[in-house]
Order: C-alpha cells, then sequence, then structure tokens
C-alpha cells in the first residue's frame, strides 16, 4: 500500500544552491526595480504593458499548478481512489505556484500596496474579471493552505494509532470536514481559470482571431484540465525512478493521460470552430509570427498525445511535457504573440526582466525540493 | 440608477460570504443593458477640418495641469511624440492619399468605457457627468486599462518607483472648474474643438455634415464606435488613417459583462455547485480513506 513519506537527505545540495543562486541575481534586479520603477529594468511600454511577470508568472504560473484542483476532482468527486496518491503532492506544487504568482503580482503592479483594495469594499468593482482572479487565486491559497495542512501535522503527531495530541487531533477535524474544503478546492480554481481568459476578451481586438473569442474563458479552464493531468504525470515520474519498469504504476500513469487527451482532442476542436467562426480562418494560413506560434501551440499538444500511446515511462513523461509546453504556449500566446497594443509595436522581454521571473521560479522550486525532504508529500511503496 | 445597483452590490460583496461569487450578483437573466450617453455628459467635438495645427490645445493643456515639457534636443520646443504622462492631449497629423488632415487625441471618455469595466479596484470610474475619472489612491498599478483601451489612452509612470496612471480628465479638477471648460477647447482659436453636452454637440455635428457634405465623411466618430464616446470627431479623412480604429457598434466591456453574468447565471449560481460537489465529496468519504 502506498503512504506518503518524507524523502529525508541532505537538505544544502548542489541543485538546491545553484537554484537559489538565481534567485540572488533575481533579488538583485528587484532591488533596482523597487527604487527606481518597472521601466528600468523591463522592457515594458505603455503598448505592450503586460509582459512575462504577469504573463508568465499569474497566467502560466497559475497553469502550472492546476494539478492540484484535477486530482482532488478525480479522487474526491469522481471516487477514483487509486488517484490519492497523487494528491498531496500536487496540492503542495499548487499551493507554492499559486502564492508564487500573487507574488508576482507584487513586484509587477506599479502600486503594490493597493493590492490591498482588492479586499477593501468600497474598491471592489465585481465587475471585473481580474478582481475576480485576485479573490479566487487569494481563496484558493488559503484552501490549498488547509488541504496541504495534514502533512505538515503529521510531522508533528506521536507514532501510533491512538495519537493524541493538539496536532493529532487538528488533523482529525481537517479530515472531518475535508469534504468541505476540497469542493471549494475544486470549484475556485475553475472561476479563476476562467476569469484569466476573460480578462482576454475585454482587449477585444487588440488580440489576433487565433486567440480572441468569446468563449476564450471556456477554453482556459478546459486546457487547464489537461494541463494539470500532465503536471501531476510528470511530477510523479521524477520522483519514483524506481516504478519505472513497474507495468501496474505505468498504468496508472496512462489512465490519467488518457482522460488528458480525451479533454485536449475536445480542446483543439472547440479551437478550431472558434477560430474560424470569429473570422480567423485567412490567419490560420497566413505564414508569419503568429502563424508559427498557433501551429506550434497544436503540434506540440498533437505530438504529446501521440506519444501517450505507448506505455514506457519515456513516452509518458515526454508525451506528458509535451502537451503541457503546447498549453503553457497558447496562455503566452493569447496576451503576448497574439497581442498587439499598437501597429507595429514588439515586445520581447529584457534581461533583467527574465531573470527576475526566472529566480522566482527557481526559488518556488527549491522550495518544493527542500519540503519533500522534510515532510510526508511523496507516496513511497 | 446603474451606479446605485453597483455600490449597493459592492456593499453585499463586502459582507464576506461569497466574495468571488460577486459577480454572480449582478447577473440578470439577459445580457447586461446596453449604456447610453445620458442628458448631462459633457465631451468635446472635434473638427479636423477646421483645425489649423497651432497646437495651441497642447501647451493649455500642459500649463492647466501642471505637466513637464517634453523639450526637443535644442531644448527651446516642447514637443512631445505622442501621448504620454505629460501630454494628455496631442495634435498629430496624417498626409497621405486620402489628403491631409490634423487630428487631435485624448481620452474619448466612452459611454461604455473597458478601462472602468476592468479596473478590479474601482481606481476608473464613469462620473454622473460622463468624464472618465481617475484615483491614485484606488489603483494598484496593475495597468489593465492599457491593455484593454482600444485608442491606448492610459499611461503609466514606469521609470517612477510608485508610479501612477495618467491621462486626460477633461480638466475635472482643474480648468473645468476654474473657467467651465477644458483648457484645450478653451484655448482653441480655430474653433475646430469645442465643449458642450454630448446631446448638444452630436446634433451640431450632424447639422455640418449635413450643411457641407462635401467637406466630411458620412460618419460622426464616436456616435456608435465601441458603443459611443463623449469626445465625437468630424473629418475628410477616412478615420483609421487618423489612428481612430475601426470598432464595432457595442462596446467590448458591454460583450465582457454580458459573458461573464451568463457564465454565472448558468453555472445556477456556484454556490449550488459549491453544495453538490461538498455532498459527493461528503459521500464518497469512507470510499477512500484507506487508501
Amino acid at each position: 500500500m502506498d503512504h506518503e513519506k518524507a524523502l529525508g537527505g541532505k537538505i544544502f545540495t548542489g541543485p538546491v544552491a545553484f537554484l537559489l543562486l538565481l534567485f540572488l541575481v533575481c533579488a538583485y534586479f528587484l532591488v533596482i526595480r523597487y527604487i527606481n520603477g518597472i521601466g528600468t529594468v523591463s522592457n515594458l511600454t505603455d503598448h505592450q504593458s503586460w509582459g512575462v511577470w504577469k504573463v508568465v508568472g499569474v497566467l502560466v504560473g497559475a497553469a502550472f499548478v492546476n494539478g492540484g484542483y484535477v486530482t482532488a476532482f478525480l479522487v474526491y468527486i469522481v471516487n477514483k481512489g487509486q488517484y490519492h496518491r497523487f494528491v498531496r503532492q500536487a496540492v503542495l506544487f499548487s499551493l507554492l505556484g499559486y502564492s508564487f504568482a500573487a507574488t508576482s503580482l507584487v513586484y509587477d503592479t506599479g502600486r503594490y500596496v493597493n493590492l490591498l483594495n482588492f479586499f477593501i469594499p468600497k474598491y471592489m468593482q465585481p465587475n471585473s474579471a481580474l478582481f475576480e482572479v485576485g479573490i479566487c487565486i487569494t481563496a484558493y491559497i488559503v484552501i490549498l493552505a488547509i488541504e496541504f495542512l495534514p502533512g505538515l501535522l503529521e510531522k508533528f503527531m506521536p507514532e501510533g494509532e491512538k495519537s493524541d495530541n493538539l496536532a493529532a487531533n487538528l488533523h482529525a477535524f481537517l479530515n472531518k470536514v475535508l469534504f468541505l474544503t476540497v469542493a471549494f478546492g475544486v470549484l475556485l480554481p475553475t472561476m479563476h481559470q476562467s476569469g484569466l481568459g476573460a480578462l482576454a476578451f475585454l482587449m477585444g481586438q487588440k488580440i489576433s482571431p487565433l486567440w480572441q473569442t468569446p468563449w476564450v474563458s471556456f477554453l482556459y479552464v478546459t486546457s487547464s484540465v489537461f494541463m494539470g493531468l500532465c503536471i501531476v504525470v510528470i511530477i510523479d515520474i521524477l520522483y519514483h525512478p524506481k516504478s519505472l519498469k513497474n507495468q501496474e504504476y505505468l498504468g496508472l500513469l496512462k489512465t490519467l493521460l488518457k482522460i488528458g487527451v480525451y479533454v485536449a482532442i475536445f480542446w483543439i476542436v472547440f479551437r478550431f470552430v472558434e477560430v474560424i467562426r470569429n473570422g480567423g480562418a485567412s490567419n490560420l494560413f497566413d505564414v508569419g509570427f503568429e502563424f508559427i506560434f498557433f501551429w506550434a501551440e497544436m503540434i506540440l499538444i498533437v505530438i504529446g498525445m501521440i506519444m501517450i500511446r505507448k506505455t514506457n515511462a519515456r513516452s509518458l513523461f515526454s508525451g506528458a511535457a509535451l502537451m503541457l509546453t503546447g498549453g503553457l504556449l497558447y496562455r503566452i500566446n493569447t496576451y503576448l504573440v497574439g497581442f498587439e497594443g499598437a501597429p507595429g509595436v514588439t515586445y520581447f522581454p529584457s534581461v533583467p526582466e527574465l531573470m527576475i521571473s526566472i529566480g522566482m521560479l527557481a526559488l518556488q522550486i527549491a522550495i518544493f525540493i527542500t519540503f519533500v525532504k522534510i515532510f510526508p508529500i511523496i507516496s513511497q511503496e | 440608477m446603474t451606479i446605485k445597483r453597483r455600490s449597493f452590490l459592492k456593499g453585499l460583496a463586502g459582507t464576506g460570504a461569497g466574495l468571488s461569487m460577486a459577480p454572480l450578483l449582478t447577473g440578470k437573466a439577459e445580457a447586461r443593458e446596453v449604456r447610453r450617453v445620458q442628458d448631462d455628459h459633457v465631451g468635446m467635438l472635434y473638427d479636423a477640418t477646421k483645425c489649423i495645427g497651432c497646437k495651441a490645445c497642447e501647451t493649455a493643456c500642459k500649463t492647466a495641469n501642471k505637466l513637464e515639457l517634453e523639450l526637443d534636443p535644442t531644448g527651446t520646443f516642447d514637443a512631445p511624440r505622442d501621448l504620454s504622462t505629460n501630454a494628455f492631449n496631442i495634435i498629430k497629423m496624417y498626409n497621405g492619399p486620402e489628403g491631409m488632415s490634423y487630428v487631435k487625441r485624448q481620452c474619448m471618455h466612452c459611454v461604455d468605457p473597458n478601462c472602468v469595466s476592468g479596473c478590479p479596484t474601482s481606481a476608473l470610474n464613469k462620473e454622473p457627468n460622463g468624464i472618465v475619472s481617475y484615483d491614485k489612491d484606488a489603483c494598484c498599478g496593475c495597468r489593465y486599462c492599457q491593455m484593454n483601451c482600444p485608442y491606448n489612452i492610459p499611461k503609466f509612470e514606469f521609470n517612477d518607483w510608485y508610479g501612477e496612471i495618467k491621462k486626460c480628465e477633461l480638466c475635472r479638477e482643474t480648468n473645468l472648474v476654474t473657467s467651465g471648460q477644458p483648457a484645450c477647447t478653451e484655448a482653441c482659436p480655430a474653433g475646430a474643438v469645442i465643449f458642450g453636452k454630448v446631446k448638444d454637440l452630436l446634433v451640431e455635428a450632424k447639422s455640418r455634415v449635413q450643411k457641407s457634405p462635401s467637406l466630411y465623411l458620412n460618419h460622426v466618430y464616436g456616435e456608435k464606435d465601441g458603443g459611443g464616446t463623449s469626445v465625437l470627431y468630424l473629418s475628410k479623412v477616412p478615420f483609421d488613417k487618423l489612428g481612430l480604429p475601426n470598432l464595432p457598434e457595442y462596446s467590448q466591456a458591454y460583450a465582457q459583462e454580458s459573458v461573464q453574468h451568463r457564465l454565472y447565471q448558468y453555472l445556477a449560481l456556484p454556490g449550488i455547485l459549491y453544495v453538490i460537489l461538498a455532498g459527493i465529496a461528503f459521500k464518497n468519504r469512507s470510499g477512500h480513506k484507506e487508501d
């Protein structure tokens, strides 16, 4: 039977040191950003005022962590207990990802102190998709923290069945009300993912018909489902090098990815219908920058789906990685490639701008690596 | 009426329960109503055929709103190239096969503004007199307004440690208070830009087109474009050549809010969905306990 265990081992290893070094570079540029302003470290302008910080930090970051809600849905709502082993690691990854999405807003927004206005009734603006996104992210971070708490508590619980201290009691209580948190944990990300797409719709004609549609929210939710499944499989394979020959284990991963493939097929069909319906049929074959990035999205996902047909660790891993990359590209494309603020305006992030995003990502990965060594997150045979 | 309803909703949202479900409360059975110019909305009419390109309006705008000069390399000429955090109003020129024309650019004060609809913290507001105003104490600097404005009007102070959004507010705290009209219309020596109630300006614009149809395109830009704007334009040169985009006759804010309201309508209230999810999770509780 599977059970989550702390992996143990040395905390401060080479890879962790490298990740922290990346973060130090990022911190240096952040200091400059806070003293002199956003424009001094980034290539953001009035015509392209959202760049990698928002698009990669928040949109892609948020997509990256969908594993949490997708697995929670499968285990607790569809009642597929066999996937239970994936829940805790996915929840930790989601928690970190969303925290970092929220953190990236603190350096991306110009008047960061006023982010608190999201929670002050007189400033709330319920018609805004961005308001919805902000509130859903915050609420979901709280929910994820509650979902994750049992893992932390187990560390402080005495051994044995009848443990009786504060940690154990809280653990038992959380288990009892788990169904309440789980329901929020499924509902909020759905709303939040749709909000991320809705942001694009208000930009109207500034976004190419290859990405712009009234259904963009729906496409964001559906893409988050297959991306979430892929990320769960990727993390699990990385942490179970010994199981890679085990057919039963691989079969489990494959059934998970199969759900993702069905969703992705539906998504692709829907996407083409919308492009054509919105008058983008000619854009599909208009060779250029947008053309390349649109088809790159599609080809990555399709090749990924084909690779998943084989049941071996290498194919499953690469297939999931390709589908995930395609899905991430979709989000980047919507706001960066497909977006034209004014005719002829192009944008490419500056080195400091990229380093800030990379450094924050490195810190996130370092924290994940460290957490799974200390706390019982990853399930072991 | 709409304003009242919104503040009511803000109160509701503030009570804490179901913060994230706030948008659904605004959802009616149908898409949300179409916003139209109100009788007391003020605006401007710019007639490109009368403009002599003297830029007196630019200077007056900078003086009234205490904006920094953007001097050319010789240091003798204020020469903004485009709208910026130091230029809320600018005269540009088009010269091409369709002819030559000046064009004045500033905030259009849309009837149903995207910026107001998208702003998460109510920093941008449609005032009762139709002016789209900005409140720096509410603004979190997310710059969503820049991304969704079809005219690229809001500008952000990227090189300031704690920048603000800057744009034309029709001199609502400066010249409009002291002289009863914006600095640009007051300064214009050619009568090319005039201030007034939007409904009166529209009548005036249409009568000019009717009187001299050879002088103008048969189109008052801003009457319907993008759902309508409080600044109206007349020209002989096609408007898209002057940098005014071809927009549908509805505001994107209208389209967006309609979809959003419908979506939350369709979910039959996320609250119900939540109860169902929680119910299923409760029922499944024993099933996977020992996995």
